[in-house]
């Protein structure tokens, strides 16, 4: 009887620890046309999964998963991994897609342009010059 | 008798079934019957009733119009310049495993350099995206991008065979940026249809999908066949020395990185197409080379 009870207690305890560990940091929103959700912090990692311009993600903080300042850690739908900060926005973003749906949708991109799209933007090595 | 009830209660039971099957009235026909609106119109004129049913009206028909200007936005096609992007980052995902621009690639730091070279030359506010290619069969190419946006490819496999610094490989993609802003590329690659449709509505009809097919097909030819041609090569020659002669360090390196190109399109089979889509490194040098004096 003592044994369950102590069972009990501490699984509580691990899960009042995890649960209050975790952070929803907030909604954002992907900016470029195509991206991935990637298995971590590093550009070439495997992707998870593909999401579109606009697409929510949930940021979240937790101890458990030491992320890089470039990087933020993300739910989507059932995966978690991540996404560098660069690429998320607060606000809806507006989209190529949304400006030119039926331009954008008669182009009928198969799973391999969409994932390549997604990692193009991994890819790039982006600069800009500063203002005068 | 009894026959007689039977009979009158079927004929009550089939006219009710009837009137039952009938269509059942409206809340606002079982008002039309009870109220004879003509009668009562002078007293909902003075309520205003027909007024704020007019104001309704004109709402309604105001929103559908906005939801018809919605509705037809939705089929418009981008414009000149945001098709510019859109197609040069199609035709990259579409030659990607001929490209092979997905790979663990070296880390040169070119968004510091490159960028700190374009503003010694005094190009301030510019925007430039560099994929490093894994491919020594297309060595570069500066494609057009949006909002004033340069893609600049270079090969991997060159820069080791160069071995190339920081600087030479800035330099080079100074050489494409410079020819991106000549608008080389945009006038060899340049359609009637990119023209005539970017930026204009196809509503009730479907998208000229040959618009980006053409475009696709040009891309590939100005990239892997025609190249630019000995004028645009002079020029993009001279636009380098003017702009490097103020600093005599990039000025000679750029020559000595001229030079090794030479060498290496002469010496190296991987690279002899080279020298046909940019005309040629030996001419480059020849045209930054002081004339030689006649006695």
């Amino acid at each position: 009887m003592n044994m369950i009870f102590l069972l009990l207690f501490s699984s509580m305890l691990f899960a009042e620890t995890s649960a209050t560990d975790e952070k929803l940091i907030g909604v954002f929103y992907m900016k470029p046309l195509l991206g991935h959700v990637h298995q971590s912090a590093v550009k070439e990692s495997a992707s998870l999964t593909t999401i579109q311009c606009a697409h929510p993600v949930k940021v979240i903080e937790t101890s458990r998963v030491q992320t890089d300042p470039l990087w933020a850690y993300v739910e989507v739908a059932d995966h978690r991994g991540f996404i560098l900060k660069d690429y998320l926005s607060e606000k809806r973003p507006d989209c190529f897609q949304a400006r030119y749906p039926k331009f954008y949708d008669s182009l009928n991109l198969d799973l391999a342009e969409l994932y390549y799209w997604g990692r193009l933007y991994d890819h790039y090595v982006q600069g800009h010059t500063r203002v005068h | 008798m009894i026959t007689m009830f039977k009979v009158t209660l079927a004929s009550i039971s089939l006219v009710l079934g009837m009137a039952a099957m009938a269509a059942p009235k409206l809340q606002e026909e079982k008002e039309l019957e009870l109220v004879d609106f003509k009668s009562v119109k002078k007293v909902l004129q003075k309520d205003g009733l027909s007024q704020s049913v007019k104001l309704k009206e004109k709402k309604v028909e105001a929103m559908k119009k906005e939801q018809f200007v919605v509705e037809k936005s939705r089929y418009t096609y981008p414009t000149q310049d945001e098709l510019w992007g859109f197609v040069s980052e199609y035709w990259l995902v579409k030659n990607a495993q001929l490209l092979q621009w997905d790979f663990q690639k070296p880390d040169y730091g070119l968004e510091k350099s490159f960028a700190s070279v374009l503003e010694g030359m005094g190009f301030y506010q510019k925007k430039f995206k560099i994929l490093l290619l894994n491919n020594p069969s297309l060595v570069r190419a500066g494609l057009p991008g949006s909002d004033g946006e340069v893609i600049l490819l270079l090969s991997v496999p060159f820069i080791r065979s160069l071995d190339l610094s920081k600087l030479e490989i800035s330099l080079l993609l100074l050489e494409d940026f410079f020819r991106i802003e000549q608008g080389y590329f945009k006038k060899a690659v340049e359609t009637e249809k990119l023209r005539t449709l970017a930026g204009t509505n196809f509503h009730g009809g479907k998208p000229d999908q040959s618009m980006v097919q053409e475009l696709m097909t040009k891309y590939d030819k100005q990239i892997n066949e025609t190249g630019f041609t000995f004028q645009q090569q002079f020029e993009t020659t001279k636009k380098m020395d003017s702009f490097l002669k103020s600093n005599p360090e990039l000025w000679n390196s750029y020559f000595r990185l001229l030079g090794k190109i030479d060498r290496m399109v002469k010496t190296n089979n991987q690279y002899k197409d080279y020298i046909r889509l940019y005309p040629s490194p030996e001419m480059q040098v020849k045209w930054l080379s002081p004339p030689e004096k006649v006695l």
